[in-house]
């Protein structure tokens, strides 16, 4: 869809890559209209893991998807041109994706409990965790705005409700993997570009290494563009 | 579905998010019991509440001991477990139209609510007396995004009422009872008219009422 605004719109580039045979993944149809990319801000944006096990023909897909969501206008002044996001978001893709190419997998449960379950974690990484790690962070790295304490407060508060979440369960919605640990663990990840001790909290930290270690691909998916990301944040808090 | 069985939320009508679960519980046509848990003298954070909900937030839903919060997960959940439209039109389960769905939530929930709050949470606890000027452009912005999503269609995900209407209107009386400006925005202004057709919209209005006194009551200036 367009903006009728005049703002140029920034960018998703979605990335399909074959893993195991099969054939390759077909981007929906709002992703294909995204063709212009911004460098600057590749790295500013969360990145998801998600593969699939298609029972019927046993291959994997590795999908490795940038996106930008709520970065306020105020934070971009590296580039004036580009004050509107554009509308991504990180339910539509996980979950489109999961009921396209996942049907049956633990990723996305169908039983209404279970998915209200990964609904609500998923909830809880875009409206609260993730949304406080843009508000504490991107004044700093992008406006050279000083730390705000009541923030961080914020910060650590949410790692502490995500703790909770995990008192007693292998995973965060539940015993199994699901879109919710993905798209989590692309949140908490890039806490590690920061000073933020998220380990201090012993279920993230116990979460956080079981996550990396059994999510397929979280090597080459999310440790690729975190690299990236920190990068990003040293060039720019060096200024 | 039985009809003595009736879920039951914890809610206060003055939070927009909290409205947003019951507007569409209302849509659904699914029987609620309504808990009150008053955010302004901080009952959320009683032990009692902490128990069932750890992140202590309204809405909070118990179907029958099973416990989950966030508005649009609840309403979500209700359309599954508890829709009887025939034409399965609220939360459809159609791939792409429920993705479509899926996207005005995560677009309330991420890039229009979020800025409601902004503005409104540090009017109502933190001692905020204005609105800064960025932070009205930023909730503009999102408004021009929704105002283009009800560009083809009657309603925000298209054609039929859904619950990301009942979503993104309970969010949007929210700002609106504290008077904000839509005039530039035709298409929200015609998509409000046709809201006030939902089942539970005029609790929802009473409810974004209280919401807008509470602002008002703290604001040194009229918005407009």
């Amino acid at each position: 869809m367009s903006v009728s605004n005049g703002h140029p719109q920034r960018v998703v580039v979605e990335q399909g890559a074959k893993v195991r045979g099969g054939e390759g993944v077909q981007p929906s149809p709002r992703f294909r209209d995204r063709s212009r990319v911004q460098p600057g801000f590749i790295s500013t944006r969360r990145e998801v893991l998600v593969y699939f096990d298609s029972k019927v023909s046993n291959t994997f897909y590795l999908l490795y998807r940038l996106e930008r969501e709520q970065l306020k206008p105020e934070y971009l002044k590296l580039n004036p041109q580009h004050t509107v996001p554009t509308l991504v978001d990180d339910g539509l893709s996980l979950s489109y994706l999961a009921n396209k190419y996942g049907k049956g997998s633990t990723l996305y449960p169908e039983e209404p409990r279970a998915r209200a379950l990964v609904d609500q974690r998923l909830y809880f990484d875009i409206g609260t965790l993730y949304q406080r790690f843009a508000d504490y962070f991107y004044p700093q790295i992008f406006g050279g705005a000083p730390a705000d304490q009541g923030k961080l407060q914020k910060i650590e508060e949410s790692l502490k409700f995500l703790d909770t979440f995990l008192e007693g369960q292998k995973y965060v919605a539940g015993p199994n993997l699901t879109l919710a640990d993905l798209s989590l663990i692309a949140s908490v990840s890039s806490f590690e570009a920061t000073d933020i001790d998220f380990k201090k909290y012993s279920n993230v930290k116990r979460w956080y290494q079981t996550v990396k270690s059994t999510a397929p691909g979280y090597q080459e998916a999310n440790e690729k563009g975190l690299e990236a990301f920190k990068g990003l944040v040293n060039s720019m808090m060096k200024k | 579905m039985s009809s003595e069985s009736a879920v039951k939320l914890y809610h206060f009508p003055a939070s927009g998010p909290s409205r947003g679960a019951l507007l569409a519980a209302r849509a659904i046509g699914v029987p609620v019991q309504i808990q009150t848990v008053n955010l302004f003298q901080k009952e959320q954070l009683k032990e009692d509440f902490l128990k069932i909900n750890p992140q202590h937030c309204v809405p909070t839903l118990d179907d029958d001991g099973f416990v989950i919060w966030e508005s649009r997960a609840i309403a979500c959940y209700l359309a599954d477990k508890y829709g009887q439209d025939e034409d399965d039109t609220l939360y459809p389960k159609d791939l792409k139209q429920r993705a479509v769905v899926n996207q005005r939530l995560y677009f309330d929930a991420s890039s229009l609510y979020v800025k409601i709050r902004a503005i409104c949470f540090p009017i109502l606890f933190l001692g905020e007396t204005e609105i800064k000027e960025s932070l009205k452009k930023d909730l503009n912005s999102a408004l021009e995004f929704l105002n283009e999503f009800l560009e083809t269609g009657k309603w925000v995900a298209g054609h039929s009422l859904t619950i990301a209407d009942t979503s993104i209107y309970a969010s949007l009386s929210s700002i609106l009872a504290v008077g904000w400006d839509i005039s530039s925005f035709p298409n929200i202004q015609r998509w409000i008219k046709g809201c006030a057709t939902i089942p539970g919209y005029a609790e929802n209005e009473e409810g974004a009422k209280q919401f807008g006194e509470a602002v008002k009551k703290n604001l040194k200036t009229n918005i407009k």
